[in-house]
Protein backbone atom coordinates (compact mmCIF):
# COMPACT_ATOMS: atom_id res chain seq x y z
CA UNK A 1 0.00 0.00 0.00
CA UNK A 2 1.49 3.31 -1.07
CA UNK A 3 -0.17 6.21 0.68
CA UNK A 4 -0.25 9.43 -1.31
CA UNK A 5 -2.77 11.54 0.57
CA UNK A 6 -2.02 12.34 4.20
CA UNK A 7 -3.57 14.15 7.14
CA UNK A 8 -3.04 17.93 7.18
CA UNK A 9 -0.77 19.24 9.96
CA UNK A 10 -3.50 21.38 11.52
CA UNK A 11 -5.69 18.27 11.94
CA UNK A 12 -2.79 16.25 13.36
CA UNK A 13 -2.02 19.07 15.77
CA UNK A 14 -5.61 19.14 17.05
CA UNK A 15 -5.42 15.34 17.45
CA UNK A 16 -2.17 15.59 19.42
CA UNK A 17 -3.58 18.37 21.59
CA UNK A 18 -6.81 16.49 22.24
CA UNK A 19 -9.05 19.18 20.77
CA UNK A 20 -10.12 17.27 17.62
CA UNK A 21 -13.75 16.06 17.53
CA UNK A 22 -14.00 12.40 18.65
CA UNK A 23 -15.44 11.24 15.30
CA UNK A 24 -12.52 12.85 13.42
CA UNK A 25 -10.06 11.35 15.91
CA UNK A 26 -11.22 7.84 15.00
CA UNK A 27 -10.41 8.49 11.31
CA UNK A 28 -7.04 10.05 12.23
CA UNK A 29 -6.03 7.15 14.49
CA UNK A 30 -7.10 4.61 11.84
CA UNK A 31 -4.93 6.31 9.22
CA UNK A 32 -2.03 6.61 11.70
CA UNK A 33 -2.12 2.83 12.20
CA UNK A 34 -1.21 2.33 8.55
CA UNK A 35 0.86 5.48 7.83
CA UNK A 36 4.39 5.69 9.29
CA UNK A 37 4.86 9.13 7.74
CA UNK A 38 1.93 10.68 9.61
CA UNK A 39 3.10 8.90 12.79
CA UNK A 40 6.46 10.68 12.33
CA UNK A 41 4.61 14.00 12.15
CA UNK A 42 2.73 13.15 15.35
CA UNK A 43 6.04 12.30 17.06
CA UNK A 44 7.47 15.65 15.95
CA UNK A 45 4.43 17.52 17.30
CA UNK A 46 4.66 15.64 20.60
CA UNK A 47 8.27 16.83 20.91
CA UNK A 48 7.12 20.39 20.24
CA UNK A 49 4.35 20.07 22.83
CA UNK A 50 6.74 18.71 25.42
CA UNK A 51 9.06 21.72 25.07
CA UNK A 52 6.32 23.64 26.85
CA UNK A 53 6.36 21.16 29.71
CA UNK A 54 10.12 21.47 29.99
CA UNK A 55 9.67 25.20 30.35
CA UNK A 56 7.02 25.00 33.03
CA UNK A 57 8.49 26.05 36.37
CA UNK A 58 7.51 23.88 39.35
CA UNK A 59 5.19 25.53 41.87
CA UNK A 60 6.91 27.85 44.30
CA UNK A 61 5.78 25.83 47.31
CA UNK A 62 7.02 22.28 47.28
CA UNK A 63 4.68 19.36 47.86
CA UNK A 64 7.22 17.11 49.58
CA UNK A 65 4.80 15.20 51.84
CA UNK A 66 2.31 14.64 49.06
CA UNK A 67 5.11 13.52 46.75
CA UNK A 68 6.63 11.09 49.26
CA UNK A 69 3.22 9.48 49.85
CA UNK A 70 2.51 9.26 46.12
CA UNK A 71 5.93 7.78 45.37
CA UNK A 72 5.40 5.04 48.00
CA UNK A 73 1.90 4.34 46.77
CA UNK A 74 3.02 3.91 43.16
CA UNK A 75 6.02 1.75 43.98
CA UNK A 76 3.77 -0.52 46.05
CA UNK A 77 1.89 -1.32 42.82
CA UNK A 78 3.14 -4.40 40.94
CA UNK A 79 4.83 -3.50 37.68
CA UNK A 80 3.37 -6.45 35.76
CA UNK A 81 0.44 -5.43 33.63
CA UNK A 82 -1.70 -8.58 33.64
CA UNK A 83 -4.94 -6.97 34.83
CA UNK A 84 -4.72 -4.12 32.36
CA UNK A 85 -3.82 -6.35 29.43
CA UNK A 86 -6.92 -8.45 30.14
CA UNK A 87 -9.06 -5.33 30.09
CA UNK A 88 -7.62 -4.23 26.75
CA UNK A 89 -8.27 -7.51 24.95
CA UNK A 90 -11.86 -7.67 26.16
CA UNK A 91 -12.41 -4.30 24.49
CA UNK A 92 -11.38 -5.66 21.12
CA UNK A 93 -14.42 -5.85 18.87
CA UNK A 94 -15.21 -8.86 16.68
CA UNK A 95 -14.03 -6.90 13.66
CA UNK A 96 -10.38 -6.87 14.65
CA UNK A 97 -8.02 -7.84 11.86
CA UNK A 98 -10.20 -6.71 8.97
CA UNK A 99 -9.65 -2.99 9.60
CA UNK A 100 -7.14 -1.21 11.85
CA UNK A 101 -7.89 -1.37 15.55
CA UNK A 102 -9.01 2.24 16.14
CA UNK A 103 -11.87 1.71 13.65
CA UNK A 104 -12.51 -1.93 14.59
CA UNK A 105 -13.32 -0.75 18.12
CA UNK A 106 -16.32 1.12 16.67
CA UNK A 107 -17.49 -1.59 14.24
CA UNK A 108 -20.18 -3.94 15.53
CA UNK A 109 -19.48 -6.37 12.63
CA UNK A 110 -16.50 -7.12 10.35
CA UNK A 111 -16.24 -5.09 7.16
CA UNK A 112 -17.35 -7.97 4.90
CA UNK A 113 -20.53 -8.48 6.97
CA UNK A 114 -21.71 -4.89 7.13
CA UNK A 115 -25.53 -4.67 6.59
CA UNK A 116 -25.37 -1.85 4.01
CA UNK A 117 -28.37 0.47 3.72
CA UNK A 118 -29.03 1.71 0.22
CA UNK A 119 -29.36 5.47 -0.13
CA UNK A 120 -29.69 5.81 -3.91
CA UNK A 121 -28.70 3.43 -6.69
CA UNK A 122 -24.97 2.75 -6.37
CA UNK A 123 -24.53 4.37 -2.97
CA UNK A 124 -25.08 2.70 0.38
CA UNK A 125 -24.01 3.55 3.86
CA UNK A 126 -23.71 2.19 7.38
CA UNK A 127 -23.73 4.61 10.31
CA UNK A 128 -21.34 3.72 13.14
CA UNK A 129 -21.86 4.44 16.82
CA UNK A 130 -20.87 7.99 17.77
CA UNK A 131 -17.60 8.10 19.64
CA UNK A 132 -17.92 10.23 22.75
CA UNK A 133 -21.72 10.41 22.53
CA UNK A 134 -24.00 12.30 20.12
CA UNK A 135 -22.83 15.73 18.99
CA UNK A 136 -24.63 18.00 16.60
CA UNK A 137 -23.43 17.55 13.04
CA UNK A 138 -20.78 15.05 14.08
CA UNK A 139 -20.95 11.61 12.49
CA UNK A 140 -18.96 8.51 11.72
CA UNK A 141 -20.13 6.29 8.87
CA UNK A 142 -19.04 3.85 6.22
CA UNK A 143 -19.96 4.64 2.64
CA UNK A 144 -19.97 2.18 -0.26
CA UNK A 145 -19.85 3.54 -3.80
CA UNK A 146 -20.46 1.17 -6.70
CA UNK A 147 -18.02 1.32 -9.67
CA UNK A 148 -18.68 4.34 -11.87
CA UNK A 149 -21.08 5.96 -9.43
CA UNK A 150 -20.66 9.67 -8.80
CA UNK A 151 -21.43 11.29 -5.44
CA UNK A 152 -23.46 14.47 -6.03
CA UNK A 153 -21.34 17.61 -5.80
CA UNK A 154 -21.21 18.90 -2.27
CA UNK A 155 -19.20 20.98 0.15
CA UNK A 156 -18.88 20.82 3.92
CA UNK A 157 -20.02 23.08 6.71
CA UNK A 158 -17.38 21.65 9.02
CA UNK A 159 -14.42 19.37 8.57
CA UNK A 160 -14.63 16.00 6.85
CA UNK A 161 -12.09 13.18 6.81
CA UNK A 162 -12.51 10.39 4.26
CA UNK A 163 -10.31 7.33 4.64
CA UNK A 164 -10.32 4.79 1.80
CA UNK A 165 -10.69 1.24 3.13
CA UNK A 166 -11.24 -0.60 -0.19
CA UNK A 167 -11.17 0.40 -3.86
CA UNK A 168 -10.56 3.97 -4.96
CA UNK A 169 -12.22 7.15 -6.11
CA UNK A 170 -11.21 10.17 -8.10
CA UNK A 171 -12.33 13.78 -7.66
CA UNK A 172 -11.19 17.35 -8.30
CA UNK A 173 -8.27 16.90 -5.89
CA UNK A 174 -6.87 13.63 -7.17
CA UNK A 175 -7.10 9.87 -7.00
CA UNK A 176 -7.63 8.33 -3.58
CA UNK A 177 -6.71 4.69 -3.03
CA UNK A 178 -6.71 2.28 -0.10
CA UNK A 179 -5.06 3.96 2.91
CA UNK A 180 -5.31 7.49 1.51
CA UNK A 181 -7.14 10.09 3.54
CA UNK A 182 -8.86 13.21 2.25
CA UNK A 183 -8.74 16.03 4.78
CA UNK A 184 -11.33 18.56 3.60
CA UNK A 185 -12.70 21.72 5.06
CA UNK A 186 -15.59 23.94 4.05
CA UNK A 187 -13.83 25.60 1.14
CA UNK A 188 -13.81 22.50 -1.02
CA UNK A 189 -16.57 21.47 -3.42
CA UNK A 190 -16.06 18.00 -4.79
CA UNK A 191 -17.80 15.27 -6.70
CA UNK A 192 -16.04 11.95 -6.10
CA UNK A 193 -16.55 9.02 -8.49
CA UNK A 194 -15.58 5.39 -7.85
CA UNK A 195 -13.14 4.80 -10.70
CA UNK A 196 -12.37 1.07 -10.80
CA UNK A 197 -14.44 -2.09 -11.23
CA UNK A 198 -14.38 -2.55 -7.46
CA UNK A 199 -16.70 -1.02 -4.86
CA UNK A 200 -15.10 1.92 -3.10
CA UNK A 201 -15.58 1.62 0.65
CA UNK A 202 -14.59 4.55 2.82
CA UNK A 203 -14.84 5.73 6.36
CA UNK A 204 -16.29 9.22 6.59
CA UNK A 205 -15.93 11.29 9.73
CA UNK A 206 -17.53 14.72 9.94
CA UNK A 207 -17.97 17.40 12.52
CA UNK A 208 -20.53 19.39 10.55
CA UNK A 209 -23.26 18.49 8.03
CA UNK A 210 -22.48 18.38 4.30
CA UNK A 211 -24.00 20.92 1.94
CA UNK A 212 -25.12 19.69 -1.46
CA UNK A 213 -25.07 22.14 -4.35
CA UNK A 214 -27.64 20.99 -6.92
CA UNK A 215 -31.43 20.97 -6.50
CA UNK A 216 -31.60 17.21 -6.89
CA UNK A 217 -28.80 16.88 -4.36
CA UNK A 218 -30.57 19.10 -1.86
CA UNK A 219 -33.57 16.78 -2.07
CA UNK A 220 -31.20 13.90 -1.37
CA UNK A 221 -29.62 15.43 1.69
CA UNK A 222 -32.35 14.57 4.21
CA UNK A 223 -32.20 10.96 3.02
CA UNK A 224 -28.45 10.68 3.27
CA UNK A 225 -28.46 12.76 6.39
CA UNK A 226 -24.84 13.78 5.99
CA UNK B 1 0.48 38.78 29.57
CA UNK B 2 3.99 38.82 30.94
CA UNK B 3 4.06 35.06 31.12
CA UNK B 4 2.78 34.81 27.60
CA UNK B 5 5.56 37.08 26.44
CA UNK B 6 8.06 34.77 28.10
CA UNK B 7 6.73 31.84 26.09
CA UNK B 8 6.75 33.91 22.97
CA UNK B 9 10.52 34.24 23.12
CA UNK B 10 12.34 31.79 20.92
CA UNK B 11 12.44 28.51 22.86
CA UNK B 12 16.20 28.45 22.37
CA UNK B 13 16.71 31.47 24.56
CA UNK B 14 15.81 29.89 27.88
CA UNK B 15 18.95 28.15 29.02
CA UNK B 16 20.44 29.97 31.97
CA UNK B 17 20.26 26.74 33.90
CA UNK B 18 23.23 24.86 35.36
CA UNK B 19 22.24 21.72 33.51
CA UNK B 20 21.56 21.91 29.79
CA UNK B 21 18.33 20.29 28.61
CA UNK B 22 20.42 17.72 26.76
CA UNK B 23 22.25 16.62 29.92
CA UNK B 24 19.03 16.43 31.84
CA UNK B 25 17.43 14.46 28.99
CA UNK B 26 20.32 12.02 28.98
CA UNK B 27 19.90 11.23 32.68
CA UNK B 28 16.13 10.95 32.42
CA UNK B 29 16.38 8.71 29.38
CA UNK B 30 18.94 6.44 31.08
CA UNK B 31 16.76 6.21 34.20
CA UNK B 32 13.68 5.36 32.15
CA UNK B 33 15.59 2.61 30.28
CA UNK B 34 16.92 1.25 33.57
CA UNK B 35 13.44 1.24 35.09
CA UNK B 36 12.10 -0.60 32.05
CA UNK B 37 14.88 -3.20 32.06
CA UNK B 38 15.32 -3.85 35.79
CA UNK B 39 12.40 -2.24 37.62
CA UNK B 40 14.92 -0.15 39.59
CA UNK B 41 13.20 1.78 42.38
CA UNK B 42 16.07 4.25 42.55
CA UNK B 43 15.68 5.05 38.86
CA UNK B 44 11.95 5.60 39.35
CA UNK B 45 12.53 7.84 42.37
CA UNK B 46 14.86 10.02 40.27
CA UNK B 47 12.33 10.21 37.40
CA UNK B 48 9.65 11.08 39.93
CA UNK B 49 11.72 13.84 41.51
CA UNK B 50 12.50 15.30 38.09
CA UNK B 51 9.04 15.11 36.56
CA UNK B 52 6.39 15.23 39.32
CA UNK B 53 6.73 18.92 40.32
CA UNK B 54 6.74 20.15 36.72
CA UNK B 55 3.87 17.88 35.71
CA UNK B 56 1.83 19.14 38.66
CA UNK B 57 2.48 22.76 37.73
CA UNK B 58 1.63 22.04 34.10
CA UNK B 59 -1.64 20.30 35.03
CA UNK B 60 -2.71 23.12 37.35
CA UNK B 61 -2.00 26.03 35.03
CA UNK B 62 -5.03 25.69 32.73
CA UNK B 63 -7.74 25.49 35.32
CA UNK B 64 -7.67 21.78 36.10
CA UNK B 65 -8.72 21.69 39.78
CA UNK B 66 -6.19 20.64 42.41
CA UNK B 67 -7.73 17.23 43.05
CA UNK B 68 -8.16 16.50 39.34
CA UNK B 69 -4.55 17.55 38.76
CA UNK B 70 -3.38 15.15 41.50
CA UNK B 71 -5.40 12.32 39.93
CA UNK B 72 -3.91 12.94 36.49
CA UNK B 73 -0.43 13.18 38.02
CA UNK B 74 -0.91 9.93 39.92
CA UNK B 75 -2.26 8.02 36.91
CA UNK B 76 0.54 9.41 34.71
CA UNK B 77 3.34 8.40 37.07
CA UNK B 78 1.71 5.02 37.65
CA UNK B 79 1.75 4.41 33.90
CA UNK B 80 5.40 5.48 33.74
CA UNK B 81 6.18 3.00 36.54
CA UNK B 82 4.35 0.15 34.82
CA UNK B 83 5.05 0.85 31.17
CA UNK B 84 8.68 2.01 31.23
CA UNK B 85 9.66 -1.09 29.22
CA UNK B 86 7.70 0.37 26.29
CA UNK B 87 9.89 3.49 26.16
CA UNK B 88 12.15 3.53 23.08
CA UNK B 89 14.88 6.19 23.20
CA UNK B 90 15.23 5.85 19.41
CA UNK B 91 11.69 7.08 18.93
CA UNK B 92 11.25 9.93 21.40
CA UNK B 93 12.96 11.80 24.18
CA UNK B 94 12.17 10.73 27.74
CA UNK B 95 10.33 13.87 28.76
CA UNK B 96 8.25 13.78 25.58
CA UNK B 97 7.32 10.15 26.29
CA UNK B 98 6.18 11.04 29.81
CA UNK B 99 4.47 14.25 28.69
CA UNK B 100 2.55 12.35 26.01
CA UNK B 101 1.29 9.91 28.65
CA UNK B 102 0.22 12.86 30.83
CA UNK B 103 -1.60 14.54 27.94
CA UNK B 104 -3.42 11.32 27.05
CA UNK B 105 -4.46 10.73 30.66
CA UNK B 106 -5.81 14.26 30.79
CA UNK B 107 -7.59 14.06 27.41
CA UNK B 108 -9.18 10.73 28.35
CA UNK B 109 -10.35 12.20 31.62
CA UNK B 110 -11.91 15.25 29.98
CA UNK B 111 -13.64 13.13 27.34
CA UNK B 112 -14.61 10.36 29.73
CA UNK B 113 -13.61 8.01 26.91
CA UNK B 114 -10.21 6.92 25.64
CA UNK B 115 -9.04 8.87 22.61
CA UNK B 116 -8.63 6.43 19.70
CA UNK B 117 -4.98 5.61 19.10
CA UNK B 118 -3.05 3.32 16.78
CA UNK B 119 -2.00 0.08 18.49
CA UNK B 120 1.37 -1.36 17.39
CA UNK B 121 0.14 -4.85 18.44
CA UNK B 122 -2.78 -4.63 15.99
CA UNK B 123 -2.29 -7.09 13.07
CA UNK B 124 -3.36 -4.30 10.67
CA UNK B 125 -0.70 -1.91 12.00
CA UNK B 126 1.93 -1.06 9.38
CA UNK B 127 5.35 -0.47 10.96
CA UNK B 128 7.84 2.00 9.51
CA UNK B 129 10.30 0.62 6.98
CA UNK B 130 13.65 -0.26 8.59
CA UNK B 131 15.74 2.90 8.79
CA UNK B 132 18.96 3.30 6.88
CA UNK B 133 22.19 3.77 8.85
CA UNK B 134 22.26 7.45 8.07
CA UNK B 135 18.78 8.12 9.40
CA UNK B 136 19.62 6.17 12.53
CA UNK B 137 22.36 8.57 13.49
CA UNK B 138 20.02 11.41 14.28
CA UNK B 139 16.49 10.81 15.37
CA UNK B 140 14.05 12.76 13.21
CA UNK B 141 12.27 14.05 16.28
CA UNK B 142 15.40 15.18 18.12
CA UNK B 143 14.13 17.71 20.64
CA UNK B 144 17.26 19.90 20.52
CA UNK B 145 16.89 20.25 16.74
CA UNK B 146 13.18 20.96 17.03
CA UNK B 147 13.84 23.59 19.69
CA UNK B 148 16.29 25.27 17.33
CA UNK B 149 13.93 24.97 14.36
CA UNK B 150 11.14 26.65 16.33
CA UNK B 151 13.32 29.69 16.90
CA UNK B 152 13.02 30.65 13.21
CA UNK B 153 9.20 30.74 13.28
CA UNK B 154 7.58 34.13 12.80
CA UNK B 155 5.82 35.33 15.99
CA UNK B 156 2.30 34.84 14.64
CA UNK B 157 3.02 31.17 13.92
CA UNK B 158 4.82 30.52 17.22
CA UNK B 159 1.93 32.19 19.03
CA UNK B 160 -0.58 29.69 17.63
CA UNK B 161 1.61 26.75 18.62
CA UNK B 162 1.88 28.20 22.13
CA UNK B 163 -1.89 28.70 22.32
CA UNK B 164 -2.44 25.11 21.20
CA UNK B 165 0.12 23.26 23.28
CA UNK B 166 0.65 25.52 26.29
CA UNK B 167 -2.78 27.09 26.69
CA UNK B 168 -4.41 23.95 25.25
CA UNK B 169 -6.93 25.82 23.11
CA UNK B 170 -8.81 24.47 20.11
CA UNK B 171 -8.35 26.01 16.64
CA UNK B 172 -11.81 27.57 16.98
CA UNK B 173 -10.95 29.19 20.31
CA UNK B 174 -7.67 30.50 18.88
CA UNK B 175 -9.44 32.00 15.86
CA UNK B 176 -11.93 33.73 18.13
CA UNK B 177 -9.28 35.07 20.49
CA UNK B 178 -7.06 36.40 17.71
CA UNK B 179 -10.01 37.65 15.67
CA UNK B 180 -8.88 35.83 12.51
CA UNK B 181 -10.76 33.29 10.36
CA UNK B 182 -10.40 29.61 11.25
CA UNK B 183 -8.75 29.06 7.86
CA UNK B 184 -5.98 31.50 8.83
CA UNK B 185 -5.27 29.59 12.03
CA UNK B 186 -5.08 26.35 10.06
CA UNK B 187 -2.84 27.75 7.36
CA UNK B 188 -0.45 29.27 9.96
CA UNK B 189 -0.18 25.86 11.62
CA UNK B 190 0.58 24.21 8.28
CA UNK B 191 3.22 26.83 7.51
CA UNK B 192 4.78 26.50 10.96
CA UNK B 193 5.18 22.73 10.86
CA UNK B 194 6.34 22.85 7.25
CA UNK B 195 9.07 25.24 8.38
CA UNK B 196 10.03 23.16 11.44
CA UNK B 197 10.34 20.06 9.24
CA UNK B 198 12.47 21.90 6.68
CA UNK B 199 14.76 23.38 9.38
CA UNK B 200 15.25 20.02 11.10
CA UNK B 201 16.13 18.42 7.76
CA UNK B 202 18.63 21.20 7.03
CA UNK B 203 20.38 20.67 10.36
CA UNK B 204 20.72 16.89 10.00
Amino acid sequence: MTIRHHIADDTLMAYVGGTLAPSLSVAVATHLAICPRCRDSVAMMEEVASLYLEETEPLSHSEKDKDAALLDQIMATPRTETAEQGAVSSLAGPAIGSVPRPLADYMPVPLDQVPWKRLVPGISHYPLPQPGGKRKGSALRLLKIAPGTRIPEHSHSGQELTLILEGSYIDEIGRFQKGDIADLDNEIHHQPVADTDQDCICLIATDGPLKFSGIFSRLLQPIIGI
Amino acid sequence: MLREFHYMTPPEGISGKTETPQEKQGGLSADLCELGATGSRDAFARIFAEMAPRLRAFMLKNGLGASAAEEVLQETLLRVWRKAHLFDPEKSSASTWIHTIARNVKIDRLRKEARPEPDPEDPSFIPAAPETGEENMARKQDSALIRKAMSVLPPEQLRIITMSFYEEKSHGEIAEELGVPLGTVKSRIRLAFGKIRAEVEKMQ
